[in-house]
C-alpha cells in the first residue's frame, strides 16, 4: 500500500507546508500586533513594555494597557483619518468602476485576436514599479508641471491649478494605480457571459441598452463586487499615494500608522491603529471571500 | 440467466470449468450517500469483448475506473488473473485504459505518448522502439508519429490513444466510451476495426458505452447497468430476444408490453388472460403459478398483419391505425385498440410506399406467434 | 455586438491614455538635458550616466534583485504546493482556513503586513534569538509571505483547467505519483510557474512599505532609495531608472509573446 503512503506524504507537503508558512508569518504576526497594542510605549529597544512579568517566584503579573485605544477614541485626528481613508477608498473604487467597467466591457466584446493585446496593455503597467508610476504624477500635477503648463498654454486657465497635494491628486493616484485590479476580474466575468443570452434578449424584443441593464449588468455583479473589494480594501490602508500626492493636512490611516511608527516611535499606538484598521476591513473581506466561494460553487 | 439454447459452441462463460479472468465480488462504491456501484458481482473471461451499457450516471464508468484502480471501492474485491488487485495502485495493475477524452499528453509527440508507458517499465531502448513501430503499424498511424496531439483529427487521436494503451501489451484493456467523440460515420467504421483488432490480439476488452447499437455490434457479452446495479448480463442476441425484466426490454430497442394473468399451463406454453381483453399463448420455461400477474414483451417487428381473421383469436389485437412513421426500409405502425391500448408494429416496406395496403384510420388486426416474445414477471 | 459604439471606444482610448501618458512622459523627460519638466533643453543621456555612477542606488538595486529572485523562487514552490492542496486534495479539514490565508495577503494593506511582521521578528529575536538582526533575510521572508499568495492564484487557475484524466492516464500507464507530477503535471503548468515567478519577482522589486518596516540598518532596497529621493520632488535620475525598468519589462513581454506565438 505504498501509494497510500505517498498520498499521505503529498498531503502533508501540499497542505502542511503552506499552512505552516502562512501560520507563522501571516497569522502569528497579528497576535503580536494585538499584544503590542496593549503595551505601553517606553524609550527602550524595542520601544514597548512587556505584557507580563514574573514579579516574584510563581507570581505572574499581567499588565493590559487599554490607553492606546482610549487615545484613539479621544483624539479626533484618528477618527478623522479613518473616515477620510474610507471615503478616499470609496470614491476611488467608484471612479475605478466607472472607468473600468466600460473598458472591461469593450475589451471583452472586442474581436478575439485584439482582446489579448488589449488585456496585455492593461496588465503591462502593473509590471512596472508602482512607486515610479505614482511618482510620475508628481511631475504632471505640479503647479509648474505639465498639466498646468498645457492648460495655461491652451488658455483654459489663467493661473496654475493646485492639484498636487490635494485630495484630488490622491483620487487620481488611486484610480491610476488600482484600475487594473478592477478591470481584470470584470473582464474575466464578462468573457464568461454567454453571448447567446443577449441574442435571446434581443430576440425577445429587448433593445441593446435595456438588455445590458437587465441581463449583462446583473450577471456581472460578482465581477463588480470582486473588483471593488480588490480596490477598496488595500486603498483604505494605502500609504504611498497619500504620502506622495496628498495634502499633508488630510491624513489617511495608513500614513498615520507610518508616522506613529517611524517618526514618533510609538509602536503600541501604531499597533492599536493596525487593530482598528483590521477590524474595519474584516467586513468587506468576509464579503469578498463569501462571494468567491459562491462563484466557485456554481462553476463546478 | 437465459441464453440461446441452440448455440453450437460452448463459450467460455458457459463452461463451468473455465476460470474467469476478471472476477468482481460484491463490489460497492459510494460517493457520499450515493451508491455509484451497488453490490456488483461479475465474471469476465479471457478474450471477451465485454460491454457495460447504461444511461449516463448508471455507474458504468465508475465500475471501469474501479477496475483500472483509479477509484478505491467502498467494499468488495477485484481479482484479475487470479490475483486480488483491490489494493494494488493503478500504476502496478496489469491493466490499461483508453480514456473518453483520450487524455493524450499535449506536450509529447505521438511517438512519445506511446513510449510513455514503455518507459515506466524500464524496457531497453531497442525493445521500446520495436514496440512503438509495431503499434504505429497496427493502427496505421506511422506517418503521424512526430506530430503533437493538437495537430491530429479526432479519429487520429482515437487511434493514438488506442496505440498508447495497447503498447504495454495489457491482458485487459479498458475503454471508456471509445467511440463517443467520433462522428457517426467514422464511428461505424471504427466499430468493426476495433472488433477485428480485439480478435487479432486476443486481448480482453471491457468497454463502457451508452450507445446500444455500438454495444450490440461489438460485444461478446453485454451487462446492462442501472442505478449502480447490473440488470442483465448476456450475449447481444439474448439481451434483445430474451430480456429478463421490463427495464432491459424497454432499454434495448422498442417493445410492446401487454399485461395479463396466467390462467393455464399447456406443456412449455402458458395461456394468459390479457388486460386488453383477449387471450395470449406464449412459450415460457419458467414455472409460473396459475394467477401470477405477468407482462408479455413482443418486439414490433415480430408483429404481423393478420390475413385470415377468425380462428381462436389468441395472440391477436384489433384496432385502428393511428400513426405511420415511414423510415424508408421499414414503417412503424401505431395501432390503437378499442380499450385504448397502443400497439406498435414494424413492417418491411416490400412494396413501394404508395401501394401499401395499410393506411391511416384503417381497421387492422395484428397477431404474433407464441415463440416471438417473452413472459416477464415484473 | 459587432458594431462598436463611439462612447465605449472613446472611454477605452481615454483609459489607455490615462494609463500610458504619465509613463511615456517620464521616459521622454529622462532624455531631457534640463532638470525641469517644463523646459525641454535638448536631448541628453547625462541622467543615465549619473544613474550608473550612483553607488547607493546601484547597491540598493543589487540587493533588491537578489531578494526578489530568492523570494520568487521560494514563493513559486510554496504557492504551487498550496495550489496543489486546493485543487487536488478536495475537501480536507482546514481547507477554508487555507483559502482565507491565501486570499488575505492579496488585499491586506502593506502597512499592516509590514508592522505585524516586524513585531513578530522582534519577538522571535527576543525569545529564540532568531532572526539575528534584520535585513536581507527578514525582507525576503516578508516578501515570500505575500508573493506566495499571488503565485497560488496563478498556478491554481492553471491546475484547475488541467484535465485530470491526463494524470490518471499516466498513472494507468505505470507512472508512480512522483513521476506523474514531474513528467506530466509540471511541464503542463510550467507557463503558470514562470508567470508566477515573474509576478513574485516584480512584487518584491516593487515593495516599499513592507521592506521599510522589516528592514534593518544597512539594508536599503531600491524602492527605499527611490522613495527618499522622490520625496524631495522630481528627480531626472529616477526618470532614467523608470525608463530602464519599462524597457526591461517591454523586452520581457516581447520575448514572452514571441515564444508563445511559436507554440
Amino acid at each position: 500500500m505504498s501509494h497510500r503512503h505517498s498520498h499521505r506524504l503529498s498531503r502533508l507537503l501540499n497542505i502542511g507546508l503552506p499552512y505552516f508558512w502562512l501560520g507563522l508569518f501571516f497569522l502569528l504576526p497579528f497576535v503580536m500586533v494585538l499584544r503590542i497594542s496593549l503595551a505601553e510605549p517606553t524609550l527602550a529597544q524595542p520601544p514597548y513594555t512587556a505584557l507580563w512579568e514574573w514579579v516574584e517566584q510563581g507570581v505572574l503579573q499581567i499588565r493590559l494597557n487599554l490607553a492606546n485605544f482610549q487615545l484613539l477614541r479621544e483624539d479626533d485626528i484618528y477618527l478623522a483619518a479613518l473616515l477620510n481613508s474610507l471615503w478616499v477608498a470609496l470614491v476611488g473604487t467608484v471612479c475605478c468602476l466607472l472607468l473600468g467597467y466600460p473598458m472591461a466591457y469593450a475589451i471583452a466584446t472586442a474581436p478575439e485576436r485584439r482582446r489579448i493585446l488589449l488585456l496585455m496593455l492593461i496588465i503591462l503597467p502593473f509590471w512596472t514599479s508602482f512607486l515610479i508610476r505614482v511618482y510620475a504624477w508628481i511631475g504632471l500635477l505640479n503647479a509648474n508641471g505639465l498639466l498646468n503648463t498645457f492648460l495655461l498654454w491652451l488658455g483654459v486657465i489663467d493661473e496654475p491649478l493646485k492639484i498636487l497635494h490635494t485630495q484630488m491628486a490622491v483620487y487620481i493616484g488611486v484610480v491610476y494605480s488600482y484600475l487594473p485590479f478592477m478591470i481584470l476580474p470584470l473582464y474575466a466575468n464578462l468573457t464568461r457571459l454567454d453571448p447567446t443570452l443577449l441574442e435571446a434578449a434581443a430576440d425577445l424584443g429587448c433593445r441593446p441598452f435595456r438588455a445590458f441593464l437587465r441581463v449583462t449588468l446583473p450577471l456581472s455583479m460578482p465581477g463588480i463586487v470582486a473588483g471593488s473589494m480588490l480596490v477598496f480594501i488595500p486603498v483604505v490602508g494605502e500609504f504611498v499615494i497619500p504620502d506622495l500626492l496628498g495634502s499633508p493636512g488630510s491624513l489617511m490611516i495608513g500614513k498615520l500608522m507610518w508616522t506613529e511608527f517611524f517618526a514618533n516611535k510609538d509602536w503600541p499606538l501604531a499597533s492599536a491603529l493596525a487593530i482598528v484598521l483590521l477590524a474595519v476591513l474584516v467586513v468587506p473581506f468576509v464579503l469578498m471571500q463569501r462571494l468567491q466561494q459562491d462563484d466557485e460553487g456554481t462553476r463546478t | 440467466m437465459s441464453s440461446l439454447p441452440d448455440r453450437r459452441l460452448l463459450e467460455s462463460w458457459q463452461d463451468p470449468k473455465a476460470a474467469p479472468y476478471v472476477r468482481i465480488e460484491r463490489l460497492t462504491k459510494k460517493f457520499g450517500d450515493v451508491y455509484a456501484v451497488d453490490d456488483v458481482s461479475l465474471n469476465i473471461f479471457q478474450g471477451e469483448f465485454f460491454s457495460l451499457l447504461g444511461s449516463s450516471g448508471c455507474g458504468k464508468s465508475t465500475l471501469l475506473r474501479l477496475l483500472a484502480g483509479l477509484e478505491y471501492p467502498t467494499s468488495g474485491r477485484i481479482h484479475i488473473d487470479g490475483v486480488d488487485v483491490t489494493d494494488v495502485p493503478p500504476y502496478s495493475r496489469p491493466v490499461n485504459m483508453m480514456f473518453q477524452s483520450y487524455a493524450l499528453f499535449p506536450h509529447m509527440t505521438v511517438e512519445q505518448n506511446i513510449d510513455f508507458g514503455l518507459r515506466q517499465d524500464r524496457l531497453p531502448r531497442r525493445e521500446r522502439a520495436e514496440r512503438i513501430g509495431e503499434m504505429l503499424d497496427l493502427l496505421k498511424i506511422t506517418p503521424l508519429r512526430k506530430r503533437r496531439p493538437d495537430q491530429l483529427s479526432g479519429g487520429q487521436r482515437q487511434r493514438v490513444a488506442l496505440a498508447r494503451s495497447l503498447a504495454k501489451h495489457p491482458k485487459l484493456l479498458l475503454l471508456d466510451e471509445p467511440l463517443g467523440a467520433l462522428d457517426k460515420r467514422l464511428r461505424e467504421n471504427t466499430q468493426f476495426e476495433l472488433v477485428n483488432l480485439q480478435e487479432r490480439l486476443g486481448t480482453t476488452f471491457v468497454t463502457v458505452t451508452h450507445d446500444q447499437e455500438e454495444a450490440m455490434t461489438m460485444s461478446s457479452r453485454i451487462a446492462i447497468m442501472e442505478a449502480g446495479q447490473i440488470m442483465q448480463i448476456d450475449t447481444p442476441t439474448a439481451i434483445y430476444e430474451f430480456p429478463n425484466c421490463r427495464f432491459v426490454a424497454e432499454f434495448i430497442g422498442s417493445v410492446n408490453l401487454f399485461e395479463g394473468k396466467i390462467v393455464e399451463r399447456q406443456g412449455d406454453q402458458v395461456l394468459i388472460e390479457a388486460q386488453f381483453g383477449g387471450l395470449m399463448r406464449m412459450r415460457s420455461f419458467q414455472p409460473h403459478a396459475i394467477g401470477t400477474p405477468v407482462m408479455v414483451a413482443i418486439r414490433p417487428e415480430k408483429m404481423r398483419l393478420c390475413e385470415t381473421p377468425g380462428g381462436d383469436g389468441v395472440n391477436r389485437l384489433q384496432g385502428i391505425v393511428e400513426d405511420i412513421a415511414y423510415l424508408g426500409d421499414v414503417s412503424i405502425y401505431r395501432i390503437r385498440t378499442g380499450s385504448g391500448l397502443l400497439a406498435e408494429m414494424t413492417l418491411t416496406n416490400i412494396q413501394p410506399r404508395t401501394e401499401q395496403a395499410l393506411t391511416w384510420e384503417q381497421e387492422a388486426v395484428i397477431e404474433w406467434s407464441p415463440t416471438s416474445g417473452v413472459v416477464l414477471t415484473e | 455586438m459587432k458594431r462598436r459604439s463611439w462612447p465605449l471606444l472613446s472611454i477605452l482610448v481615454f483609459g489607455y491614455a490615462f494609463l500610458y501618458v504619465p509613463i511615456l512622459l517620464l521616459i521622454l523627460y529622462s532624455f531631457n538635458e534640463s532638470r525641469l519638466v517644463t523646459v525641454w533643453s535638448g536631448f541628453s543621456l547625462k541622467w543615465y550616466g549619473e544613474l550608473l555612477h550612483n553607488r547607493q542606488l546601484l547597491d540598493a538595486a543589487w540587493l533588491s534583485v537578489r531578494i526578489a529572485a530568492l523570494n520568487a523562487s521560494v514563493a513559486v514552490v510554496l504557492g504551487t504546493l498550496a495550489a496543489n492542496a486546493l485543487v487536488r486534495h478536495g475537501r480536507f479539514r482546514g481547507r477554508t482556513g487555507l483559502e482565507l490565508l491565501l486570499t488575505a495577503p492579496l488585499v491586506m494593506p502593506d502597512v499592516i503586513i509590514g508592522l505585524s511582521l516586524l513585531l513578530l521578528f522582534v519577538t522571535l529575536q527576543q525569545t529564540v534569538g532568531w532572526p539575528d538582526g534584520r535585513g536581507f533575510s527578514t525582507i525576503t521572508i516578508a516578501h515570500i509571505t505575500f508573493s506566495l499568495a499571488y503565485v497560488a492564484v496563478v498556478v491554481r487557475s492553471r491546475l484547475a483547467r488541467m484535465d485530470v484524466s491526463l494524470e490518471e492516464a499516466a498513472m494507468d500507464l505505470g507512472a508512480r505519483p512522483l513521476t506523474v507530477y514531474l513528467r506530466i503535471t509540471l511541464p503542463l503548468i510550467a507557463p503558470a510557474l514562470l508567470s508566477g515567478w515573474l509576478l513574485a519577482f516584480t512584487l518584491s522589486l516593487d515593495d516599499l512599505v513592507i521592506a521599510s518596516f522589516v528592514s534593518g540598518p544597512g539594508a536599503t532596497t531600491l524602492p527605499m532609495v527611490i522613495y527618499s529621493s522622490v520625496r524631495m520632488g522630481v528627480s531626472p535620475q529616477i526618470n532614467a531608472l523608470a525608463t530602464l525598468v519599462v524597457a526591461l519589462v517591454a523586452v520581457a513581454v516581447v520575448i514572452a509573446g514571441l515564444s508563445m506565438r511559436r507554440r
